[in-house]
């Protein structure tokens, strides 16, 4: 701007000045001219008074040699020239201005010389008797006049032009400065020219609709991030050159970066063979789900193509940690194929020997002992059913009993009571090592536990071995232990046995007797009154199961 | 907006990442494939190979046209010389865990056990070649020094190979031919230990600009 107002100050202050010149020139040329004209006619006159009283020999005397002077006789004949020999000048009879003043009295002319670079004015007047007497000026033509001044002029232009510029420069650095020094965010408070008024209202009302604009997406972004952030699940959104736009932690957490890289390639986070095609087929226009294995953990991911008008824009991708929920699937199969088989087994025993008998297979006297096997099975078919009813009881968590005070060596010694049979056919010794030590609890769900952690303590323990359960109150917490004199559990297998139906040697369960729920019950019991389980067993030296509560 | 250099350097950075993907992919098949004789997965490694070839050549006709068609420098040039050289490594592990495969139909597994110190040392080599390509695709500087050092651990696990072979092969208890091959399994092992460190390697030269030979 400040360029184009010195540009034009510049060219109208040189028009002004090279015109002004012109034009003073011009006027003062012309005035000089006329007062040329008009000192010739005065010299004339003067002349002619004087060469009419003296004749020719006054022009001769005559002092006044300024100007050319010429006598000439009414033929034409040159009688004197004050500048030339009259004799050898031509006749004048036919000049513009003696031809005028012969029929006039007084005639003027002005001619140019070849180079033009001079203009000689010419004035003749017609004296009495007849005879012509013309007074010439020379002087210098325009052009002349202009070659010879050309350097002053110049020198003067140019410092005149210089000059100008500089004015000109602050000039319009002033005008300009106003508009440098706007405040453009807060437009209505400047007070510049008038004429931007307009331009800076204007200007005020778009800047409050864009901060307001700004506002609102700031905070849908806030909500749409508070929306993301808290999701357990991983969110991405991606474009359609696989760049990532958005991700919230979720994601960050399941993919183990501390921060999403936004606008780098979604490749960063996972490059397997089954999320590259996922990518490539989502922004396809496909829908794709696949579980993929980031570490130790199985992650279910969902992508959906985000369509603009029928092209793929981008995507959504969606992370679930599917982990525990495959491990629980997996469980939940295993157990419902031990339920069939556990089921199945008592009453194919059952059916078989109902068959035998049915057909006249068995011998009369051998009837009792088949009826007291179809009777073991049908009882070993009803434990495993209260078994299953009383751990789907404790894993509903609907269990409704309260807390009462209770006696723990009351209820290990009526535990023991139940088991006394069982024990003395393995001939194994059972003990109580502490004394009354009263704690709360929900009798039940301790009953249950214990009388399933001495049921399996004489189940799998040598002949003549022995239980032993003692109880402490310590600063670290209660602690509840069952020992016994068994065979001990391997090492491997200490984390599987809580699971249902899992039994250590599979080949010998239906022997050893029991549903494989035992040790369920009690995991389930023990998460019910918020203790831990803890297992120390060596192979046939035996196993000590010790309940926790800590404090 | 990204120029069109920006996009296609991005492109050869995604194709970089498929390829250290593919050769991660082929690694652990071959190790798959020693482990348990399985004819199946001997022919994936073979697949997947011929596909690490294709991305090869795919990769270096990205690379030279960057080159001819842009004249990156700096940090750009870096970035596609690095990827050059790191692809004719990738390459070569392909190739190593094809011959391993190859190999692996020849071990008769009833006669012998695999020793665990090779099932060790793959796991190990694995490892490095997880952590090169994940090393080019976080461009990170300390995961490359960290394979770099790993390879002690490959190599002294061969030393370790060898002479336990060596022992079985005198006092009996295995065939020669059957060892020499384990050898054999063992070494390429170890050579996809060193492609590895030549990744990372070139990884580091790409961020820092210095090979990390010239260092030391």
């Amino acid at each position: 701007m400040t360029k184009k107002i010195l540009k034009s100050m510049m060219l109208v202050s040189v028009t002004v000045l090279a015109l002004g010149l012109a034009f003073v020139m011009g006027i003062l040329y012309r005035y000089f001219g006329e007062q040329i004209g008009e000192e010739l006619k005065n010299e004339a006159a003067f002349l002619r008074y004087g060469v009419e009283q003296q004749g020719m020999d006054y022009l001769e005397n005559t002092s006044l040699k300024k100007n050319r002077i010429t006598y000439i006789d009414s033929d034409g004949t040159v009688l004197f020239d004050s500048e030339a020999d009259a004799d050898s000048m031509e006749n004048h009879a036919h000049r513009e201005e003696v031809l005028e003043a012969v029929s006039t009295g007084s005639g003027q002319a002005v001619r140019m010389s070849r180079t033009l670079l001079e203009k000689t004015i010419y004035y003749a007047v017609r004296l009495a008797d007849g005879k012509i007497l013309r007074v010439s000026s020379t002087q210098y033509s325009v052009f002349a006049l202009m070659l010879e001044l050309v350097q002053p002029v110049f020198c003067i232009l140019g410092l005149l032009v210089l000059l100008s510029g500089i004015m000109s420069y602050r000039l319009s650095a002033k005008i300009v400065e106003p508009l440098n020094e706007l405040d453009l965010e807060h437009p209505e408070e400047n007070d510049v020219y008038a004429e931007i008024g307009p331009l800076l209202s204007k200007m005020h009302r778009q800047n409050v609709t864009i901060s307001q604009q700004l506002k609102e997406a700031r905070q849908q972004q806030e909500k749409f991030a508070l929306v993301a952030g808290n999701m357990k699940e991983g969110l991405l959104l991606i474009d359609s050159s696989a760049h990532i736009l958005s991700g919230n932690t979720g994601a960050a957490r399941l993919f183990r970066v501390s921060d999403i890289p936004c606008g780098s390639s979604v490749y960063l986070l996972n490059r397997s063979e089954e999320f590259r095609k996922m990518i490539t087929e989502v922004l396809q226009g496909g829908h794709r789900e696949v579980v993929l294995a980031i570490g130790e953990m199985q992650v279910q991911a969902v992508a959906n193509p985000v369509m603009e008008a029928g092209q793929t824009a981008g995507a959504v991708l969606l992370f679930l940690n599917v982990t525990e929920k495959m491990e629980r699937e997996t469980l939940r199969r295993e157990f419902s194929a031990n339920v069939s088989h556990e089921l199945k087994t008592p009453l194919t025993s059952i059916s078989g020997y109902a068959e035998l008998i049915r057909d006249g297979f068995v011998r009369q006297e051998d009837v009792q002992g088949f009826a007291e096997r179809i009777y073991r099975e049908a009882q070993r078919l009803i434990q495993l059913v209260e078994d299953t009813i009383r751990l789907s009881r404790l894993d509903e968590g609907s269990t409704s009993m309260e807390l009462e005070e209770t006696d723990l060596y009351d209820l290990t010694k009526e535990i023991f009571s139940g088991l006394t049979q069982k024990a003395e056919e393995k001939h194994v010794r059972l003990y109580v090592e502490s004394g009354r030590m009263k704690i709360h609890t929900i009798p039940s769900v301790m009953g249950e536990i214990l009388y399933n952690l001495c049921d399996n303590a004489i189940k799998y323990n040598r002949e003549g071995g022995s239980v032993s359960v003692w109880f402490a109150d310590s600063e670290e917490g209660l602690r509840i232990g069952v020992r016994d004199t068994g065979i001990g559990i391997p090492v491997e297998e200490q984390n599987r046995i809580f699971e249902r139906f899992y039994r250590v040697d599979k080949s010998h369960s239906s022997e050893v007797g029991g549903t494989g729920l035992g040790l369920s019950i009690v995991k389930h019991g023990m998460e019910l009154l918020n203790g831990e389980i803890r297992l120390e067993s060596e192979v046939d030296k035996g196993t000590e199961v010790i309940l926790e509560w800590k404090k | 907006m990204a120029t069109h250099f920006e996009k296609q350097l991005e492109e050869l950075h995604v194709q970089m990442i498929t390829m250290g993907s593919l050769c991660e992919k082929v690694i652990s098949l071959s190790v798959q494939a020693v482990l348990q004789k399985n004819e199946k997965v001997v022919s994936q490694v073979f697949e997947t190979d011929h596909e690490i070839d294709k991305k090869e050549r795919e990769i270096e006709n990205l690379c030279m046209s960057l080159l001819l068609h842009y004249h990156p420098v700096a940090g750009d040039l870096r970035q596609i010389s690095a990827a050059l050289k790191m692809v004719s490594d990738m390459e070569r592990i392909g190739d190593q865990a094809a011959d391993i495969a190859d190999l692996s139909v020849f071990i008769d597994r009833k006669a012998v056990m695999i020793p665990q110190a090779i099932a060790d040392m793959a796991e190990q080599a694995v490892k490095m070649v997880t952590d090169s390509v994940d090393a080019f695709v976080k461009a990170d500087l300390g995961l490359c020094r960290k394979v770099i050092a790993d390879d002690d651990i490959v190599d002294d696990a061969f030393n370790e190979v060898k002479e336990g072979l060596a022992r079985a092969i005198y006092g009996g208890s295995l065939d020669a031919k059957t060892g020499l091959d384990l050898l054999m399994t063992a070494k390429y092992f170890e050579r996809i230990g060193d492609h590895a460190v030549n990744i990372a390697e070139w990884v580091e030269y790409s961020i820092t600009g210095h090979h990390g030979g010239e260092l030391s």
